[in-house]
């Protein structure tokens, strides 16, 4: 039998026919997508023993309880983690994708001398003659922590230590200037206050310490007509805040600092308060009139207020005139205000000042990738991730996330004193070297960052002050040796003080001060790393976790 | 019958059993275990009876996999039988004090995090409703891998159409959210992946 073309064309049609009845197809599907999967250039975890370990996160100062899964000993996975006294459970978008920040396309893995690869010998001979040459000048992102021990010694000796002041501590610099009572010895004693005023601070958006508000007003807050805690949003536009918030008052872009001098003014001049304070100069009309509300809609912000004690003013920017509606409210030095938590902290020269002569700065790897010092000197800037285009001499690769044994001291904005110990849980891949490794190796006299953390713990651990918080609550006192409490907090504890005692702050205010322009301070500027991972830049942008003051309202 | 309607047959009948024969054939690739290894005689001499004897879990509730050599050199330090198998096991891997490369039916991919722990203790489920009546199999089977995808076809079950399969046949991500929705137990994307 002769098999012409219209035959061979029936038998591939019936072929064809047939092929999706039989598995080929699927099961060619199938395993294609699992063997594109396993292409050699994809990163695998490691196969090997699965562990959980307790931690803390280290990408910013807020230090939430890290719940840390590692195959193999590298890290695969980072949950909030519950038992945590201050977050809960909580985290931020970026800390839940942290583990993959150690793999990311930008990581620096070496050296680099203005953009040419270099190694860390050339380095380190750099530095060390510039040393010999000049002042030096260290800047810390994080101060409190034990590496800034390190860093502070070194810079004291040859220069100068400075550190970068955070958004909360710009909000608290007020206080300072009024009372001498350094911004990071401050706290917002929220879980005490019964209204909170916001100017414009994105308190359900990611403000502060992870998960505190937003727990707090979920508990106390939401859903709910007359609410134990009243959260009052004042903002020119309904951001999530002030969708959620209790009463939401638009007032015109730029103005939040004047109906603070409005609403302080209607306190004083009602008798609703009975502090004593400089009476605004703005009349009450003159307010309304900037800020785009009637007379009445500020008399009775102001009767508002007051009428659930304690009332605190949060501010999103370093405006005075909100600060000093805090004075006027008597909520700095009591519960439910502004709260001075410890009196251990110093204050730092600040790291914008400008820089008089400095033959070398050193950058810290906490220093925001945004931050540039003014300055002709050679810059030395130590960073895990590289953030684009720089000015840096040199760029020196640090150690990632959770690579390095690090503390974590009282987060900003929180209202009680806290100590965490974040060990390294993952060995770094690459050739790296933290700023404060990098100072001891040239100057072999300075201590190490292990060293002051075993320093701190015995000093703890004497004080017997407060209690250690994991799955249960142990009081120091309870605890029989240093070394007991430092190994809890290896593993995973946290060191809680006694709550703030509401110790009278004295804020000498003898003029109401001026409404300067409202500078907003971008939130997200204080804890956001470098550059950020697919996934977490995904959920940032895209779950508005953090807002910016970009952001179209 | 018209002729083209004849050759239309011819091809469809044709790749049916191909595709149903020859294609898993070509597909799969077998390979003989190191060892031979028989559950059943072991549980019936040693007295084991219960799988957590050889494959445990540890302390901390992770799952320790296949028994290390040390616990076979428990019985087997020397030879106690005739059999081939017995005397490969304590020449090539208990005396130099090897691991026996085991090929490893149930291996899942590298970013799939599973714990026994949870699954036996907590949920109840017994071995085999995952893994097949291998504690009564008289011989191990050959080890069948995948030449695209690289794993056992005990993953995806040896009924190629994976339709009337035994309890055990098939550990696919499918075969796990079936059991789940079934029980009403959310894990969510990150409950298996790491």
């Amino acid at each position: 039998m002769k098999v012409s073309r219209r035959d061979l064309l029936a038998w591939s049609a019936g072929a064809a026919a047939a092929l999706v009845a039989t598995p080929v197809p699927w099961k060619l599907l199938d395993d294609t997508s699992i063997w594109s999967q396993n292409w050699k250039w994809i990163p695998q975890p490691s196969r090997g023993p699965m562990e959980v370990k307790h931690s803390a996160c280290t990408l910013c100062p807020s230090g939430c309880g890290l719940r840390v899964r590692t195959a193999g000993g590298y890290l695969v996975g980072v949950a909030g983690l519950a038992s945590h006294p201050v977050t809960g459970g909580a985290l931020c978008p970026l800390a839940f994708a942290a583990h993959q920040l150690n793999w990311h396309p930008e990581r620096l893995r070496t050296v680099r001398h203005r953009g040419v690869e270099s190694s860390w010998d050339d380095a380190r001979a750099a530095f060390v003659k510039a040393c010999g040459e000049g002042p030096v000048i260290v800047i810390d992102g994080y101060p409190g922590r034990a590496a800034s021990v390190v860093m502070e010694a070194f810079g004291n000796k040859r220069g100068e230590y400075r550190a970068f002041q955070g958004t909360e501590w710009k909000v608290l610099a007020p206080y300072t200037r009024w009372s001498g009572v350094p911004a990071s010895d401050l706290g917002y004693d929220l879980e005490n206050a019964r209204t909170i005023v916001s100017f414009g601070a994105p308190l359900l958006d990611g403000w502060g310490i992870p998960g505190r508000f937003t727990r707090l007003w979920a508990k106390r807050s939401a859903g709910q007509n007359e609410p134990e805690l009243r959260l009052i949003q004042i903002e020119d536009s309904l951001s999530r805040t002030a969708t959620r918030a209790w009463r939401w008052i638009a007032v015109r872009p730029g103005t939040e600092s004047a109906l603070a001098s409005g609403i302080a003014r209607v306190l004083l001049e009602e008798k609703l308060v009975s502090t004593q304070a400089p009476l605004p100069d703005a009349t009450v009309s003159e307010v309304a009139l900037r800020t785009g509300l009637d007379i009445s809609t500020i008399r009775e912000l102001a009767r508002m207020i007051v009428a659930q004690q304690p009332a605190m003013a949060i501010s999103n920017n370093n405006a005075p005139s909100i600060a000093a509606l805090n004075v006027v409210l008597g909520a700095v030095g009591e519960r439910g205000g502004i709260v001075r938590r410890s009196r251990a902290a110093k204050s730092y020269q600040d790291a914008e000042a400008p820089i008089s002569s400095a033959r070398a700065v050193v950058l810290d790897a906490s220093v925001p990738w945004s931050f540039i010092p003014k300055t002709d000197a050679e810059v030395f800037r130590f960073a895990a991730w590289n953030g684009g285009p720089t000015k840096a001499d040199w760029l020196l690769p640090a150690p990632g996330f959770l690579e390095e044994l690090s503390d974590v001291p009282t987060a900003p904005t929180a209202s009680v004193e806290t100590y965490a110990v974040a060990p390294a849980i993952t060995q770094a891949p690459h050739t790296t070297r933290s700023c404060a490794a990098f100072l001891a190796s040239a100057d072999p006299s300075l201590t190490s960052a292990e060293k002051v953390i075993h320093k701190r713990c015995a000093d703890l651990y004497r004080a017997r002050v407060g209690a250690l918080h994991s799955h249960q609550q142990v009081p120091v006192a309870r605890l029989e040796t240093d070394s007991q409490l430092e190994e809890q907090l290896w593993n995973g504890s946290v060191w809680v003080g006694e709550p703030a005692s509401g110790e009278s702050i004295l804020c000498a205010l003898k003029k109401w001060p001026a409404d300067d322009a409202d500078s907003p301070v971008d939130s997200h500027q204080s804890w956001s790393v470098p550059v950020m991972p697919a996934l977490a830049t995904k959920l940032y942008q895209e779950s508005g976790l953090r807002e910016s003051q970009g952001r179209i309202a | 019958m018209k002729r083209w309607l004849l050759m239309f047959s011819f091809g469809f009948v044709a790749t049916l059993l191909a595709g149903w024969t020859a294609f898993p054939r070509v597909l799969y690739v077998k390979k003989p275990q190191p060892l031979e290894f028989r559950h059943k005689a072991h549980a019936e001499k040693s007295g084991v009876a219960e799988c957590s004897e050889c494959h445990a879990l540890r302390d901390d509730g992770t799952f320790a996999g296949l028994p290390a050599t040390e616990k076979c050199a428990g019985c087997h330090a020397d030879k106690i039988g005739e059999s081939q198998a017995e005397a490969r096991l304590v020449d090539f891997y208990i005396k130099p004090g090897h691991e026996t490369p085991w090929l490893v039916y149930a291996q899942q991919p590298a970013n799939v995090w599973f714990s026994h722990a949870i699954h036996v203790k907590r949920a109840g489920l017994k071995c085999d409703e995952c893994h097949g009546k291998y504690g009564e199999s008289d011989q191990v089977k050959l080890y069948e891998v995948n030449r695209i995808s690289g794993y056992s076809r005990d993953i995806w079950g040896h009924s190629m159409s994976r339709l009337r399969r035994a309890p055990g046949d098939g550990m696919k991500m499918s075969d796990c959210e079936n059991c789940h929705h079934a029980r009403h137990v959310e894990a969510g994307c990150l409950g298996c992946h790491k």
